[in-house]
């Protein structure tokens, strides 16, 4: 099953939010994450993939694991 | 995409960003039921790829499949930039606008020639044979001068006609029935508004007719946008605000008090015409004094 990569970049923007009881903010995060980037064709646009690796361990064909780095700043309270 | 699973470089590029405008909008749409508001700032991306050269000479990538060795690493950074940024470093929307090469009549081979010394569009290569010289650019780009001078003239700004939209028609006012109906009169047929195609240019100014309460003038015409916009039209040497262009068409407001007089319009090459204005007033012979739309 491939998630769009754009729907895995809002999950890890989503998971830096500190749970609300805590009474932390994250205010800056940076992320390094290695993804399986996909690429296929819908609607005759190319469109990406990206999802976590779906196993730590090499053991039989696996798709290749591309780096990714991102920094998520906080913009201010709305 | 072909067969191979390959792309070019820009469909490439295109994909990602086209995901992270994605992110940024629902992370702006989520904001509206959230007090903080995150962004992504920065993304990179190492991107594991096999590059290749298709037989046109564009560069193509594939991202490397499963246990495939040998792939070559591709390192994209991706950053949120603000709108003078973008309109600091990108083409002006109105250049885009401009005559394609393909219109121009020039072939694939040196459309592709000629891209690769950025030149997309007729304004593009007028503005680079204006500066270097069109010799100079059909010798860098390797297309024949000849090609290049006919394609230059195919663009040249053309205006076929000019023609006022007619004015807006008045609500009839009901009348009270009487008793004596005049004698009938037989209608005059309808007139058809004045279309004007400028003849060849001569000493005399041709005259465009303009009926009273019109509002708007149409021009029709070929390769009518520049790189820096539309045409210009003036009017007694007061410009006329644009209300619609493209490449083939200008429509521009008339000014409410019209009044007759010298009508310019400035191509994008330089080139003026000129035109004579003439507003027509009500036809004094109409039954009962109505007025005729002309």
């Amino acid at each position: 099953m491939w998630t769009p990569l754009a729907d895995t970049l809002l999950q890890l923007v989503d998971s830096m939010m500190a749970p609300p009881d805590t009474g932390m903010t994250v205010t800056e995060a940076f992320l390094e994450i290695p993804l399986e980037v996909q690429s296929a064709v819908q609607d005759g646009k190319l469109v990406f993939f990206g999802t976590p690796p779906h196993s730590r361990w090499k053991s039989g064909v696996l798709p290749e694991v591309h780096m990714s780095r991102m920094r998520i700043e906080l913009l201010g309270e709305v | 995409m072909v067969g191979d699973g390959s792309f070019l470089v820009e469909e490439f590029i295109n994909a990602i960003t086209s995901q992270l405008d994605r992110v940024q909008d629902s992370l702006r749409v989520k904001a509206v039921n959230r007090p903080l508001t995150y962004a992504l700032k920065d993304l990179t991306l190492e991107l594991k790829v096999f590059v290749d050269m298709d037989a046109q000479g564009n560069v193509r990538f594939r991202t490397s499949a499963p246990n495939e060795a040998g792939s070559s690493v591709v390192h994209l950074g991706f950053t949120t930039i603000t709108k003078p940024m973008i309109e600091e470093n990108t083409i002006s929307l109105a250049s885009t606008r401009s005559t394609s090469l393909e219109e121009l009549g020039l072939g694939p081979e040196d459309r592709q020639k000629l891209e690769r010394v950025g030149v997309r569009n007729l304004a593009q290569l007028n503005r680079l044979g204006s500066s270097t010289g069109v010799q100079t650019v059909a010798r860098l780009a390797d297309v024949s001068l000849d090609r290049l001078k006919l394609a230059i003239a195919t663009g040249r700004p053309q205006v076929h006609a000019v023609h006022p939209e007619p004015p807006p028609k008045a609500h009839p006012v009901p009348q009270p029935p009487s008793r004596t109906q005049p004698p009938s009169r037989s209608q005059p047929p309808p007139r058809v508004g004045p279309v004007f195609s400028p003849p060849p240019r001569g000493p005399v100014p041709p005259v465009i007719r303009v009926a009273h309460g019109s509002t708007k003038l149409n021009l029709r015409g070929a390769n009518l946008m520049g790189d820096d916009g539309p045409v210009s039209v003036r009017l007694n040497n007061r410009l006329l605000e644009v209300a619609e262009a493209d490449n083939y068409g200008l429509a521009v407001h008339l000014p409410e008090q019209l009044e007759s007089g010298a009508l310019e319009v400035n191509l994008p090459d330089g080139n003026t015409l000129t035109y004579e204005l003439s507003v027509m007033d009500a036809d004094q012979w109409a039954p009962n004094g109505d007025r005729h739309e002309l």
